[in-house]
């Protein structure tokens, strides 16, 4: 059994929820591990890491729906490199909204990847309320989903699972938004600026 | 106002107030998601750029046709740029919208979308890519939305017609 390759796919990179998510999950796996971020664009130094591991975890947020651009970039390279070995391609995506299901289609994106370019694929842990989630008293819960993930990597036993804030839709959206009129205010920027129906002064 | 925009050249010329913009021609970062257009410049995107001219016309637009090439099911990485860095359309908030939570809403008319979308798409990316774009039709104010699986070849006449219907 080869190392766990995991990707960072946020172009927020080191400050990204995606790069908590793998901080979590590094202490969590029992598996060596090597690491790269999809921004740092040092794609042959990547390949040649992930020809020593035998399973490649892609951590990214949703972008507009579907799979950011960076990640994109990221996968078009991976598909002109020569691999050594069969890997088997696992997923962690968050989105900041309170359903889980919205990630769906990027992970379909994903799995096509995996197809057109004979990767197997493994497991997939769909995180929502992804922004907020590890601040708040329900961090236990991703952190509980993100082990079931690294149990299932070690185990090579296949997951399909999802997590979110366990409170009403009419509750998440007072608390977030909360969280955004507080983020807000770190900037000196009222509720009400952050209100504004304009969009470039028209 | 009604909104052409491609990312490959068309050879087109639009009548009226339409307008058409080649993406291709444009300089465009991605979004690096710093949320500076929801909580330090609300509407304004801190990356100054030809984006900053583009998200108000898609805002704005009331017809839209959208021309990509697609990858995974999605379009493809210049238009998708694009709608990423529209998001200073949007505001930070949160709001229940067809049952789901997503983000208000600036002064976005709501649009029909045409999605022209090119290459050798088989049948499972056609599938995957009609997902994405209803759930798109949630975040971008589509009230109604077609989308055309053509050849490059066939990008141009595909446009022609549909640009026709908005000025007959």
């Amino acid at each position: 059994m080869g190392k766990l390759m995991i990707v960072n796919g946020s172009p927020r990179a080191v400050k990204s929820n995606s790069k908590n998510y793998i901080e979590i999950l590094k202490k969590n796996i029992n598996k060596d591990i090597e690491e790269y971020n999809a921004i740092s664009k040092k794609i042959d130094l990547f390949i040649s890491k992930l020809n020593s591991c035998s399973d490649l975890l892609l951590v990214f947020p949703l972008y507009a729906d579907g799979l950011p651009v960076t990640l994109m970039r990221f996968l078009k390279e991976l598909e002109n490199a020569k691999l050594t070995q069969k890997i088997k391609v696992h997923v962690l995506i968050n989105c900041g909204f309170v359903e889980p299901e919205q990630n769906n289609v990027a992970v379909e994106m994903i799995k096509l990847f995996c197809k057109k370019n004979h990767f197997d694929f493994g497991s997939v842990l769909r995180i929502a309320s992804g922004e907020a989630i590890l601040k708040t008293p329900f961090a236990f819960i991703a952190k509980w989903n993100i082990k079931k993930l690294c149990k299932s990597i070690e185990k090579e036993k296949q997951v399909n699972i999802k997590c979110t804030m366990p409170i009403s839709k009419k509750t998440f959206i007072k608390a977030s938004t909360n969280y955004w009129i507080k983020y807000g205010q770190k900037n000196n920027i009222t509720k009400e600026q952050m209100d504004t129906m304009k969009i470039e002064d028209i | 106002m009604n909104l052409l925009m491609s990312d490959i050249s068309l050879n087109i010329t639009l009548k009226d107030d339409n307008k058409y913009v080649d993406l291709s021609k444009l300089k465009i970062a991605n979004c690096v998601g710093c949320f500076g257009c929801w909580t330090k410049t609300p509407g304004k995107c801190v990356i100054r750029d030809d984006a900053t001219k583009v998200y108000p016309l898609i805002a704005h637009s009331q017809k839209i046709i959208y021309v990509s090439r697609l990858y995974l099911g999605s379009y493809d990485i210049t238009m998708k740029t694009m709608l990423e860095r529209a998001i200073p359309t949007q505001k930070a908030f949160i709001r229940l919208h067809n049952g789901e939570t997503h983000h208000y809403q600036r002064n976005v008319l709501e649009k029909d979308a045409v999605i022209i979308a090119y290459g050798d798409i088989s049948e499972k990316e056609q599938k995957i890519f009609k997902k994405l774009v209803e759930r798109n039709a949630n975040n971008m104010c589509f009230k109604d939305w077609k989308i055309y699986f053509v050849k490059e070849q066939d990008v141009e006449k595909t446009v022609i017609a549909e640009v026709n219907k908005w000025e007959n």
